[in-house]
Order: C-alpha cells, then sequence, then structure tokens
C-alpha cells in the first residue's frame, strides 16, 4: 500500500463528529496522511482544500440527513473545477439515499458498524482505482 | 483470581471479560464482605431523603410513573403539532421536541446557512408566532415540552414560552416543561467548534445564567437542564467519565450563578440533568444511584445549601444512541428495552427510548411507537415499578455503587484541580478525553472484545436482513415555505416598532441586564429568532459572517 493523502470534512450545520474522529484515526493508523478540517464546511472550502492539499480521496460525514443537498453541491464545485479525486461518504445514510449518491458519482458509502479493515480495504481499492 | 487480560490480543469468542464497560473489574460473586462498611442509614437513607441513593422521592413510580417522553419535531411548527396532537391521544405526556440545525445555532429558515437544512433534524421555530403554533390547542400548563435546545437560543425560546403563556392568559406560575439550558453538550457532545463558531462563549455563558435567574424568579415549576450528560456520553465516553463530566459541569454552571447572586437555596430546586441509560444494565444503575448521592452531598457539604430541594438529582432518560447497530435493526428495540430497564431501576423521573431505525435515518411512526410502546410493557406489565429501588442491599449493586462513587468522585477532583469543567472544555481537554474514547471503542469492536450482535458476531447476509421503512425527508419543500413565510412575516409587520426593539436589545445587552424580559419584548414586536441573534452578536461586536 502506497501513502495517501486524504481530506475528511463535516459540511453543512451537522456536528456529530463521532464517526469522522475514528475514521480518521483508523486511516491514520493504515498510514494515510489525513487532513481533517472539522465542521460546518460549505463545498467551496473543501474544494480550495482539496486543490491547496493536492489529496487524493475526499470523504465527508453526515448523521442529520444533509448529505443529498451537499453532496450534489460538492461534486457540481468538484465538476466545475476538473476535479477528479474519488469522494466517499460516511455517517447515517439511508440504504436508498446511498445508491442515489453513488449514482450522482460517490465512490463508496459507509454507514456505522462498518470494521475498519473492511473501510481501509474499501478505500484503498477506490483510490487504486483512481489513479490506475 | 482472572489471569492478566491482554487488551490487543484477539479475542477468542467464547471467551468472556469479566469488567464493566468502564473497566471495573466484576467478581464472580458478591457476598457481605464486597460491602463491609456498608451503613444503610448513612449510604441510602430513605427514598425522597438524603442522600436520595434510593431515588429523588418517596414512593416513586407508586405515587407516578415516569414521564413517558415523545420525541417529535420535523417541518414547521403546525405539522409538529398536528403530530403531538395525535401522540397525545395515544399516550404520550410528555413531549422532547427536536429542532431543526438551523434554529439550534439562532438562524432563521430563510438564512443562507439554512438551506437543505430546514425541518430536517426538528421543527423550524423562527417567530413567537411559531412558537404559538406548536402549542395550538394546549397550555404550557398541561402539557410538558422539553424543547432541544441550548444557550443563545434558549434565551429565545424561552422568551418564546413566556409570551405564549401570557398571550393564554395562564399564570407563570403553572407552566411546566423543561428548559435545556447546557451551553457545552447539547450540540452532540462534540468539539469546542460547535459553540464558538456562530456566538461568542462568553456571551452564551451569560445568557445561561440569565436563564436560570429569569426562571428561579418567575417560573418556578418550569425545569431547567442544567447537564446534558446524554450528549456527551454519546461521544463514546465511559460511565465514570460521564458521571464526572456531567456532574463538574453541573456545578461550575451553579458556581457561575451564585456568582451572579442567585441563592443556592432557590435557583437548583428545579435543575434537572438529561442523561443516557447505556447497555451495561448494572454499571448504568450503579451510576445513577453514585451521582444522586454524590450530587447530595456535594450540594449541602460543599455548596453549602441548607434546602433539602436542592439537594436531589431529578433526570430524564433517553437510551443510548450509540449502542445502537445499522445492521439487523430490530434487534434495537431489544436493547433499548434493557437500557430502559437500567433508567428505572436506575430511578429515572422521564425516558426516552431510541427508536430502532436510528442507523438508517431519522425515525419513522411506526419506529417511534414501537419505542413508547417498550416503555409501556415495562411500565404497566413487568411489575417492576411496584416497589421502590428494589436492588437496595444487592451485594453486587451497593458494591458497584460504591465504587462508581469513588470514580466519579475522584475524577471530579482531577477536573476540580485542573480549574472545573468549563476550563477543561476551554482548553480542549475534554475534546482530548472524548476522542481517546472514540478510538479504544473502534478497536474494542474492531477485535471482538466488546461483543456487538449483528456488527462482529452473529452477522447475517444484507439479503436476509429484512428492509425498515425509512423517514422520507422533504427538506426543499420545507425550505421554500418557510422562506416565504418568513418574506411576508417581514413585509407586514410595523417596521419602526421592530426597529426600537431591535435597540433595545443592544442597549440591554450592553447594560448587562436580563435578556430574557428584553427577547420577550422584541418578539411581540417581531423580532425574529435570527434578528434577535444578529442584534446580540452586535452588541458583543462580534460577527462570524
Amino acid at each position: 500500500m502506497t501513502r495517501k493523502r486524504i481530506l475528511l470534512a463535516k459540511m453543512g450545520l451537522d456536528c456529530h463528529d463521532t464517526g469522522i474522529i475514528t475514521v480518521a484515526a483508523m486511516l491514520r493508523d493504515a498510514g494515510h496522511e489525513v487532513i481533517y478540517i472539522g465542521l460546518h464546511n460549505s463545498a467551496e472550502q473543501v474544494v480550495k482544500v482539496v486543490v491547496e492539499e493536492g489529496v487524493d480521496a475526499v470523504g465527508i460525514s453526515f448523521l442529520s440527513g444533509q448529505h443529498m443537498t451537499q453532496v450534489r453541491r460538492l461534486l457540481e464545485r468538484m465538476r466545475a473545477e476538473d476535479i477528479e479525486v474519488p469522494v466517499f461518504c460516511g455517517g447515517v445514510i439511508p440504504s436508498d439515499d446511498a445508491a442515489a449518491l453513488q449514482a450522482l458519482g460517490v465512490s463508496d458509502v459507509f454507514t456505522p458498524g462498518t470494521l475498519t479493515g473492511e473501510v481501509r480495504k474499501r478505500i484503498d481499492r477506490a483510490m487504486a482505482g483512481a489513479t490506475a | 483470581m482472572n489471569a492478566p487480560v491482554d487488551r490487543n490480543a484477539p479475542r477468542d469468542h467464547e471467551e468472556q471479560i469479566f469488567e464493566t464497560g468502564a473497566g471495573i473489574p466484576i467478581e464472580e460473586v458478591y457476598g457481605p464482605e464486597a460491602i463491609e462498611s456498608f451503613d444503610a442509614t448513612r449510604d441510602l437513607g430513605a427514598p425522597g431523603e438524603y442522600p436520595f441513593t434510593r431515588g429523588p422521592y418517596a414512593g416513586m413510580y407508586r405515587s407516578r410513573i415516569w414521564t413517558r417522553r415523545f420525541q417529535v419535531g420535523f417541518g414547521s411548527p403546525e405539522e409538529t403539532n398536528e403530530r403531538i396532537k395525535y401522540l397525545a391521544a395515544n399516550g404520550a405526556n410528555g413531549f422532547v421536541i427536536t429542532i431543526d440545525l438551523p434554529t439550534s445555532y439562532g438562524f432563521d429558515s430563510d438564512d443562507p446557512l439554512a438551506d437543505g437544512e430546514v425541518g430536517v433534524t426538528g421543527v423550524a421555530i423562527s417567530t413567537l408566532e411559531d412558537m404559538e403554533a406548536l402549542y395550538a390547542g394546549f397550555s404550557p400548563t398541561q402539557l410538558s415540552y422539553a424543547l432541544s435546545i441550548r444557550p443563545p437560543v434558549s434565551s429565545v425560546t424561552l422568551a418564546m414560552l413566556a409570551c405564549v403563556a401570557r398571550r393564554l392568559g395562564v399564570d407563570f406560575k403553572d407552566v411546566i416543561g423543561t428548559q435545556q439550558n447546557d451551553p457545552f453538550y447539547q450540540m452532540s457532545g462534540g468539539p469546542l467548534q460547535t459553540i464558538t463558531q456562530f456566538f461568542p462563549l462568553e456571551g452564551t455563558l451569560r445568557l445561561c445564567i440569565d436563564n436560570i435567574d429569569y426562571i428561579s424568579n418567575n417560573l418556578p415549576r418550569l425545569n431547567w437542564m442544567v447537564t446534558n450528560g446524554y450528549n456527551l456520553r454519546e461521544t463514546g465516553v465511559n460511565a465514570i467519565q460521564d458521571g464526572a463530566f456531567t456532574l463538574g459541569h453541573a456545578f461550575d454552571i451553579f458556581r457561575l450563578a451564585r456568582k451572579r447572586g442567585l441563592d443556592i437555596n432557590v435557583f437548583p430546586r428545579r435543575a434537572s440533568f438529561f442523561l443516557s441509560a447505556s447497555i451495561d444494565f448494572f454499571e448504568e444503575i450503579a451510576k445513577f444511584r453514585a451521582m444522586r448521592r454524590l450530587y447530595a452531598r456535594t450540594m449541602r457539604e460543599e455548596f453549602g445549601s441548607t434546602n433539602p430541594e436542592c439537594w436531589r438529582l431529578r433526570f430524564s432518560v433517553q437510551s443510548a444512541g450509540n449502542t445502537l447497530t445499522t445492521q439487523q435493526p430490530r434487534v434495537n428495540m431489544v436493547r433499548a428495552g434493557v437500557e430502559a430497564m437500567a433508567a428505572v431501576f436506575g430511578g429515572a423521573q422521564s425516558i426516552h427510548l431510541c427508536s430502532y431505525d436510528e442507523g438508517h435515518g431519522l425515525p419513522t411512526e411506526e419506529s417511534s411507537r414501537m419505542a413508547l410502546r417498550t416503555q409501556q410493557v415495562i411500565a404497566y406489565e413487568s411489575g417492576i415499578t411496584k416497589t421502590v429501588d428494589p436492588l437496595a442491599g444487592s451485594y453486587y449493586v451497593e458494591s458497584l455503587t460504591n465504587r462508581m462513587e469513588k470514580e466519579i468522585g475522584g475524577k471530579l477532583t482531577d477536573i476540580g484541580e485542573r480549574g472545573g469543567m468549563v476550563a477543561c472544555i476551554r482548553d480542549g481537554w475534554l475534546e482530548s478525553e472524548i476522542n481517546a474514547a472514540r478510538i479504544k471503542n473502534q478497536h474494542d469492536i474492531d477485535s471482538s472484545r466488546r461483543v456487538l450482535v449483528g456488527v462482529n458476531r452473529f452477522q447475517v447476509s444484507p439479503e436476509e436482513d429484512p428492509p425498515i421503512h425509512i423517514h422520507k425527508i422533504r427538506a426543499d419543500e420545507w425550505g421554500e415555505r418557510r422562506t416565504a413565510m418568513l418574506r411576508r412575516y417581514r413585509a407586514e409587520r410595523d417596521h419602526a416598532r421592530w426597529a426600537e426593539a431591535m435597540s433595545r436589545i443592544d442597549a440591554a445587552w450592553r447594560n448587562g441586564d436580563n435578556m430574557v424580559p428584553v427577547l420577550m419584548d422584541a418578539l411581540e414586536n417581531k423580532v425574529t429568532m435570527g434578528e434577535a441573534h444578529e442584534a446580540m452578536r452586535k452588541a458583543q461586536r462580534w460577527s462570524f459572517r
């Protein structure tokens, strides 16, 4: 496995951060460099960091039902800037919405109870696919 | 003796670990030696008497079954009110009103920051008329609402409640309910950023004390929640940390109130706590009993309160959302049942159970009804309510209660040496404790050290897991309707009176007045939630935009 740079962020007004803090630790333990930019980010703010830091993947976490609105905006913004890095979502996301997010272009959706090994494997796979 | 356990070794599934969730070792059997120095008079007392180990009231559930709270709140106040009418007819007698995120931060539904979030996690409340609509058909003297809110926003909702009571012509002395007033843990316990991003911290603390002052002088039956220990526990800390951080926070708020000149024999009378009942059954029961005893001792001995009403810790409980699983969601009903029983044996005044589908989305009508029915089975069928504190005198329960009291007390001393809980939050110590706990929990689940049925043991394939009905949100529709409503509201109000009320907020803030009556005046002059916050931010010469 090669060391990657992964940006993690919360978007919108949601402030449940247990999941994202835990995932950050999982990915750091796996040898990746994780940039976590905290809560309440807009699509513009996320994209700015993606560009400035040249990250290999982006992970966004949601618990309070704003995933469709925020992800749609983020992907539009990324497309407008011609950025092609895999985007992951995690959190309390109903299965219909998870499928809809993937149809929009999200690489993978992690729901509660996904064990560490599984998260690492799926993220590595998507990042390998993106660079291949 | 147990052999030492290597915490990092992968677990054999049938190998059990004999310790509580917080790591207190559990013996094979407990006998009289476990509680050698136990003195029933000193350590238990009678229910409703110092040190309140057996419960805050004599008679407990024989006199009155706990309040079965129902969580409700979505979309507009009118829609939420319709739901409350339906649920009240179905046997719920108290409501936790959840608020949408824009309102939780003091933004109106038409604020650009509210885009996509209006009515999603709860009801949107932007005007006094919104609060009136929420109470339509009910009086705040009849039906108990607990709004999930915190300062600064809770000062505005408190002012709204007082205005609704005044408009209905009811006596303030008869108004019931719970005013949540925890400045720190409310926003899911998490990072300091949630508290400081949209309002200055000093201003938030001032409004917290303004609320306590106003309630204790004007609304003697209204509870005010001093600590939201629930949201704190949900971050993943253990039962000992939960007890210590919850009480430590309350004692700090009491110190601030006393510094303002409020009377320690008066203002804590209606203070209440919101606590989590997690899955480790006996540890949770011991936590509740130990917290009551510690609180009583601290209030009497340290704060020197001479009013027994100020010694008794009263709390509402919610079952632990963080013990629910997304996998095999119906199993969550069993978890909630176990947690509810821990709350009952622990002496809770009010209980709200999580719905089984919360790992998938926001609760549906059907899943919330199941949660209420679970409580009703315990309350009306199981018989466990029919004598007070039935576990008292159990070698194990009393020994664990003593141990929890000692552990929580020790951590409280630690917190005191660090300058108190507010200082611990400000300097990031709490956040680092929380983050360490989260990572440990994940390791424990990954290694199966902690068994999670359906997640790391007893899994089924997704195909075998029957689908459940999911709550649908209509954020775009709610946002548009509320935006149109607020546009009309602003266009139709008397602008001159509105402007005067706004400037009175500014003057009162700078003057250090209690803001609650000032906000009541503003609301009557059609100042909105968002505008009131903007005026208070401006008065502090502070802006985040």
